[in-house]
């Protein structure tokens, strides 16, 4: 994050220079900045699919105290970069009006001359023209990333504020989450409980027993049948 | 300091050392005491992933060293017993036991004997033994609070339990302010001064040397007074915010709920009410009800306005804003709902129970004269067939405090009628409340007719008219508080414990009431804080009442109390 503090500032300080490696080294760090947000926050997704057991609970407190600190940090990027934003659109109008200036002025003193000179002064003024048009166009460019990018962030944002607790609601109070937590701990005994005397009430048992004495008497009618023949 | 930062200081200081993941267990009382003070997303900054409570936590078998375990318990014999049996076979890496409490020396010894594996870390006492529900109000959440109202001589040991859970309270409190107070109590109430005399004794002889603390100018004061020398205030019904929460639904430890009275979406059937963290409810908790409908009007209004801005998105920059602004808008959109669904329950109870007609009954029994007039409006409240029965049973009470002495007949008339009328009313349960805070057992000038200062003032307010007819009644706290400011509070009614004395007034002030408080004594305390008199007061008590609790405890305590009259 802080790389990509001191190339905004880089990037923003006018320069000489057609300034296209700063951009790139922004848009590179802006997008390794939001491609670690991206993965953290399917890790944590992951954290929390991962199946009920003791340890749920913990499981569940750590992904929110995490989803906190994801959030704070992407409101930071996108603070970060929408001043980044206004910064270069208000640097794009100066220098269009700074060079629409100088181009006047060059016009307007140059008008003095004669026709030869106007002829080519008039193409120098023409390739001027192109030259910061596309240079303007190159900006737009930009901002239109700088744009994508912040969108991005705001969609992450929204799913991550569900896992996030709201502060001073009833969820927030520690009583009430160990109370949730002893109710389902009960629900689950009880459960657990019914199972276990569905299980034996069920017919398998019965079964079984059945068999059993079934299996014992003909043994015995064959040991029977064994001494008597 | 206040009571919820004192609280809030221990906590941090229990948890700030220890790093990595840790779980905290808390008993019922602890968990109280740190769930008004600290929220479960602060725990979970601090890297505190796991809550639970000590007694269900011995079921579970699975073993997480990979925790740390900080136990807050108070130092009782059966929390000890779960500890050593926790000890003999640990789930967690390391052990961090702290107390809320004084620790014996045996129940030191046999802590140790039990760590064969050596796991506990480190055993502290950190004095939060107290429920700190607003910054300078205290409650013990003490399960059988009845028991004051009986003679010794009916249970000995549970009222011995009562008076040591109350002594080791308020010991907490003043270990948590690192004072050592001068100890004053009621005269005519037994159990004060037997609470009194066994804070004294700790303070001064068995631990003189814990609360040994630095000497300040003037010594603060604590005073224990009895709940029975004001029996009106609980009785009353209630218009200020908080108060009238606590009386038409019910707090417990800032949480408000809203199932019996009826059926909310998920996330509006327990609310939390808490000064600390809401502020509109710190605005707004002891103003009265006409204005807090208003302020509520101009929250909503405030709401629907930053409501129907957000939905004019248009740009991609009033995305980013609204994306931005989300949580906050969240927030408060839950706040507003909170609270205007606490003033809609509230209003239709009172529509319900007819509650703006008995209380202006009510107040007019409390503050003004006039018995046969008070009588008749009683006669005809009760013969209203839309009052309900708890109502009517204050009605009778409040006339039966006021009038005791007035006209015998009269009174017994209202008996049999209030017998006659609700179906559930437990037979002498009025006369019991006279007998236990009639006019002769009370100290303080219940209603002001006592000497002729208080009836001048009494004439000269009933001459100027009120402002508000429902919120005339001031607590008999009030006055209390008062003659404490000026330095005139009597040695006859209110002496000292042993050989204490103190010259001047005092900086700050315990008051604690044996039986409870309520929220309109609270109330009054704060108003009388934040008027900046140079005397910081705290109160506390053994619950917070209401009248429903009020009179639960009265039904209790006569319930035991008729087998002892019977022998004799």
């Amino acid at each position: 994050m802080a790389e990509l503090a001191k190339a905004h500032a880089k990037a923003l300080m006018p320069s000489f220079g057609d300034g296209k490696e700063d951009q790139h080294l922004i848009e590179a760090l802006t997008q390794e900045i939001t491609g670690l947000i991206k993965r953290s926050e399917k890790k944590l997704q992951r954290l929390s699919a991962a199946g009920p057991s003791e340890d749920s609970n913990v499981r569940k407190n750590v992904q929110r105290s995490l989803a906190t600190d994801l959030q704070n940090l992407s409101m930071e990027l996108r603070k970060k970069q929408s001043t980044y934003l206004k910064r270069l659109r208000q640097q794009k109008e100066g220098q269009d009006g700074v060079d629409l200036e100088m181009n006047l002025n060059g016009s307007r003193s140059k008008m003095e001359d004669d026709d030869l000179d106007n002829m080519v002064f008039t193409e120098h003024q023409m390739a001027k023209l192109k030259k910061s048009e596309a240079f303007t166009a190159e900006r737009e460019k930009e901002i239109q990333q700088v744009v994508e990018s912040v969108n991005e962030l705001a969609q992450i944002m929204k799913d991550l504020s569900v896992l996030v607790i709201d502060q001073g609601t009833i969820v927030d109070r520690i009583d009430y989450n160990i109370q949730s937590v002893a109710t389902t701990v009960e629900e689950g005994l009880k459960q657990l409980e019914k199972a276990e005397r569905t299980q034996k009430k069920g017919g398998m048992v019965m079964c079984a027993t059945v068999l059993i004495i079934m299996c014992f008497i003909m043994l015995v009618l064959l040991i029977l049948k064994e001494i008597f023949f | 300091m206040s009571l919820v930062t004192a609280v809030r200081d221990y906590i941090n200081r229990m948890l700030q050392d220890i790093s990595g993941m840790k779980v905290l267990i808390l008993d019922s009382h602890t968990v109280s005491t740190v769930s008004v003070a600290y929220s479960q997303s602060e725990l979970l900054q601090k890297e505190v992933f796991l809550v639970e409570l000590v007694d269900s936590i011995s079921k579970s078998k699975e073993s997480m060293s990979h925790l740390k375990a900080v136990f807050f318990l108070r130092p009782t014999s059966e929390n000890i017993q779960r500890l050593r049996r926790q000890l003999a076979s640990p789930r967690f890496g390391e052990y961090h036991l702290f107390f809320s409490n004084l620790l014996k020396d045996t129940q030191i010894h046999n802590l140790a004997d039990s760590d064969e594996q050596e796991v506990v870390q480190q055993v502290q006492e950190f004095y939060a033994d107290f429920v700190a529900i607003d910054p300078y109000h205290f409650t013990l959440n003490v399960p059988s609070n009845h028991l004051y109202m009986l003679p010794a001589v009916v249970d000995p040991p549970s009222l011995q339990n009562f008076c040591d859970r109350v002594v080791d309270g308020i010991a907490a409190v003043f270990l948590a302010l690192k004072r050592r107070p001068i100890i004053r109590y009621q005269r005519t109430s037994d159990i004060a001064k037997r609470i009194a005399q066994e804070t004294a004794k700790l303070m001064y002889q068995q631990e003189s040397g814990l609360f040994d603390f630095r000497r300040t100018e003037v010594s603060p004061l604590l005073l224990v007074i009895d709940r029975r020398d004001d029996p009106l205030t609980p009785l009353l019904n209630q218009w200020t915010y908080q108060a009238m929460v606590h009386e038409l639904i019910g707090i417990q430890d800032n949480k408000v709920d809203l199932r019996s009275t009826g059926k909310f979406p998920k996330d509006q059937q327990e609310v939390v009410l808490s000064s600390e963290q809401d502020a509109f409810f710190k605005a707004n908790m002891y103003e009265n009800f006409g204005d807090i409908g208003m302020n509520i009007k101009r929250l909503v209004d405030e709401f629907q306005q930053i409501a129907k801005s957000n939905q004019n998105i248009q740009t991609i920059e009033d995305m980013a804003k609204f994306v931005d602004n989300y949580p906050e808008y969240k927030k408060m959109q839950g706040n507003v709902s909170k609270h205007v669904t606490l003033v809609t329950e509230m209003s239709k109870i009172v529509e319900e129970r007819k509650l703006m007609l008995v209380s202006q009954t009510e107040q007019e029994l409390a503050c003004n004269g006039g018995q046969v007039a008070a009588f008749e409006a009683v006669t005809n409240l009760l013969n209203n067939e839309s009052i309900c029965d708890i109502d009517r049973l204050r009605l009778v009470m409040l006339y039966a405090l006021r009038y005791e002495k007035e006209s015998p007949v009269q009174l017994m008339q209202l008996f049999t009628k209030l017998a006659s009328r609700s179906a559930k009313y437990k037979p002498g349960l009025v006369q019991f409340l006279l007998k236990q805070a009639g006019v002769d057992k009370r100290t303080g000038d219940l209603y002001g007719n006592r000497d002729f200062l208080n009836i001048a003032r009494n004439m000269a307010r009933g001459l100027k008219g009120v402002e508000n007819v429902y919120t005339q009644h001031q607590p008999l706290l009030f006055q209390t508080v008062e003659s404490i400011t000026k330095g005139r509070m009597r040695d006859v009614d209110y002496p000292y414990v042993g050989n204490h004395f103190q010259q001047g007034r005092p900086q700050e002030v315990v008051i604690f009431i044996v039986g409870g408080t309520t929220y309109e004594e609270s109330r009054s305390v704060a108003l009388q804080n934040a008027s900046n008199s140079g005397i910081r007061f705290i109160l506390g008590g053994s619950v917070v009442l209401n009248s429903k609790r009020f009179l639960k405890d009265l039904e209790e305590a006569q319930r035991m109390a008729r087998p002892s009259t019977t022998v004799l």
